[in-house]
């Protein structure tokens, strides 16, 4: 199996408190992730990293074989277009439509108008709020949001999907179709993350967990069988 | 295609969404390159009036009233004569007094009193194309102020050196306040483009997070501190052409200044352009420093 995330003996301190003591995890292309851990556990902190958006004090972070902690700035940028991101409050442009909010990554990208059309289609129809497409985010429902928050992210087929806390905003019911919508994501080849305190979702998902306390990786608990490839 | 048009459409609501900071950074804009361009078409109207000055310098060479007319024909063929000389005229005492009634008709009773005709006769000299410079002209004259039965030379050339002084300190104005207003209009536009980066904070992160570069962050804000400063140079010189205009029609009532009418002119076609181009060129500086003093150089 390839390893398509890795951190090897990651370290970070904000204002001398440790956030993360020598991190070891490794993550192989097409799991399904559980990051684990209360509030301050340093889950976000890590999906962070994994972005560029933090460098470590100590260690090395790789996605897809390449160092993150050696990318210059101006390559972080396509490290980002690679790894697709959702968020707890979704982050969704208020003034721009669902389509043109979906649509941002592959303008950035300069997709040709044609395949704009067709790859935002395809990613409202996957995560169901095509129907949706002309209206402002403010419309929607908050799993309506939260649904148009992964077809951006999901838009231009990134290796790797991190979420972040991306249940947090969710009653249960909107959270398990979240949850599904990953898992069918994930069965199509992509690596999926997602960091979370809710032990709900836990017990939706059938994949690796890994727990964190106080910036440090507690053993992992062995789980029957991976969710996907 | 789509990106250009994305990044054009995401400057254009920038203005719009600030619509009232957009306006006053427009017309602070303008005003100030409004006071540049006062300097600036003084400036080049002076420059213009100099050059006209020197293209037509005459001097006046008095004759003594003793001088036989033997001594004046021959003075004439000796000045004549010279290679440096393109034309001589004569004016007679008679014929200066003539002029001098025609010119001056509310004064000319000053002369009654006196008898005899108190003007001297004189030659007017133009010289030739190639010796007007400055030197050669002074030269010229200390040469034939020398001559027998020359009274006295004079010419314009003090009123060119004066202009050409005048002008200078005008250069100098215009240098320094085009410098220090300048610096204003940078400063105003790029405190606009900060306001617009600090409306948009969110969304600026939010296009960071799904591997937006730099640059096509910085775009929208570039070309918008650009239009800002090519909208306030543009209007600036709407306002200089207005104001010129009603500075011309004022010379035309006035009957002394008439044959100034045609003298004084409004900047060429390439100036204006030119001077839009640094408008915008302000504009884009302007925007500049706001990004790199927000640290939006950083992805």
């Amino acid at each position: 199996m390839d390893a398509m995330i890795q951190l090897i003996h990651v370290s970070k301190w904000y204002d001398r408190r440790p956030a993360l003591s020598d991190v070891m995890i490794e993550i192989e292309k097409g799991e399904f992730v559980l990051l684990m851990g209360p509030s301050g556990s340093g889950k976000s902190t890590i999906l962070r990293m994994l972005i560029g958006e933090e460098q470590p004090d100590e260690g090395q972070l790789f996605v897809q074989g390449k160092n993150v902690t050696k990318l210059k700035r101006s390559e972080i940028p396509y490290l980002r277009r690679k790894v697709g991101s959702v968020f707890q409050d979704f982050r969704l442009l208020p003034k721009k439509s669902v389509f043109d909010n979906v649509a941002l990554p592959l303008i950035v990208q300069g997709v040709s108008e044609k395949d704009i059309r067709r790859k935002v289609t395809e990613a409202l129809r996957a995560v169901g709020v095509e129907h949706k497409r002309d209206q402002s985010p403010s419309s929607l429902s908050t799993g309506e949001q939260q649904r148009a928050c992964i077809a951006r992210a999901i838009v231009n087929g990134p290796v790797v999907l991190l979420a972040d806390e991306p249940t947090g905003n969710l009653d249960p019911e909107l959270t398990g179709e979240i949850i599904e919508l990953f898992k069918l994501i994930n069965a199509r080849g992509t690596t999926v993350v997602v960091a979370t305190h809710n032990h709900h979702v836990m017990r939706q998902v059938n994949c690796r967990v890994i727990s964190l306390m106080q910036g440090v990786v507690l053993p992992e608990r062995a789980m029957p069988e991976r969710v996907g490839v | 295609m789509r990106r250009l048009f994305y990044l054009v459409r995401e400057a254009w609501a920038n203005m719009r969404t600030n619509r009232m900071t957009t306006i006053v950074a427009i017309l602070t804009t303008a005003f100030t390159l409004t006071c540049v361009g006062i300097f600036l078409l003084i400036y080049v109207n002076l420059q213009h009036a100099a050059g006209w000055l020197q293209e037509d310098v005459k001097i006046m060479v008095y004759l003594e009233d003793r001088l036989s007319r033997d001594g004046r024909l021959q003075l004439e063929l000796m000045l004549k004569s010279d290679h440096m000389v393109g034309s001589v005229l004569y004016i007679s005492k008679e014929q200066a007094l003539t002029e001098f009634r025609t010119q001056f008709p509310a004064d000319s009773h000053l002369l009654e009193g006196l008898g005899e005709n108190p003007l001297p006769a004189s030659f007017v000299v133009t010289l030739a194309q190639n010796s007007r410079s400055p030197e050669a002209i002074k030269e010229w004259v200390e040469q034939v102020q020398t001559m027998g039965g020359v009274a006295k030379v004079d010419y314009n050339q003090q009123w060119i050196s004066l202009l050409a002084e005048l002008i200078g300190y005008i250069e100098l104005a215009a240098l320094g306040v085009g410098a220090l207003l300048s610096a204003a209009a940078v400063t105003i536009i790029g405190n606009t483009i900060r306001l617009a980066l600090f409306a948009r904070r969110e969304e600026i992160e939010i296009l960071r997070s799904i591997g937006a570069t730099g640059t096509f962050i910085r775009v929208p804000y570039f070309l918008e501190g650009a239009v800002l400063g090519a909208c306030g140079s543009a209007l600036s010189l709407g306002i200089l052409k207005v104001g010129f205009e009603l500075f011309r029609q004022q010379v035309q009532f006035v009957s002394r200044f008439s044959e100034l009418e045609g003298l004084i002119s409004f900047f060429p076609l390439s100036a204006c352009l030119a001077l839009v181009l640094a408008g915008t060129a302000l504009g884009f500086t302007g925007s500049v420093v706001s990004l790199l003093r927000v640290g939006e150089g950083r992805v």
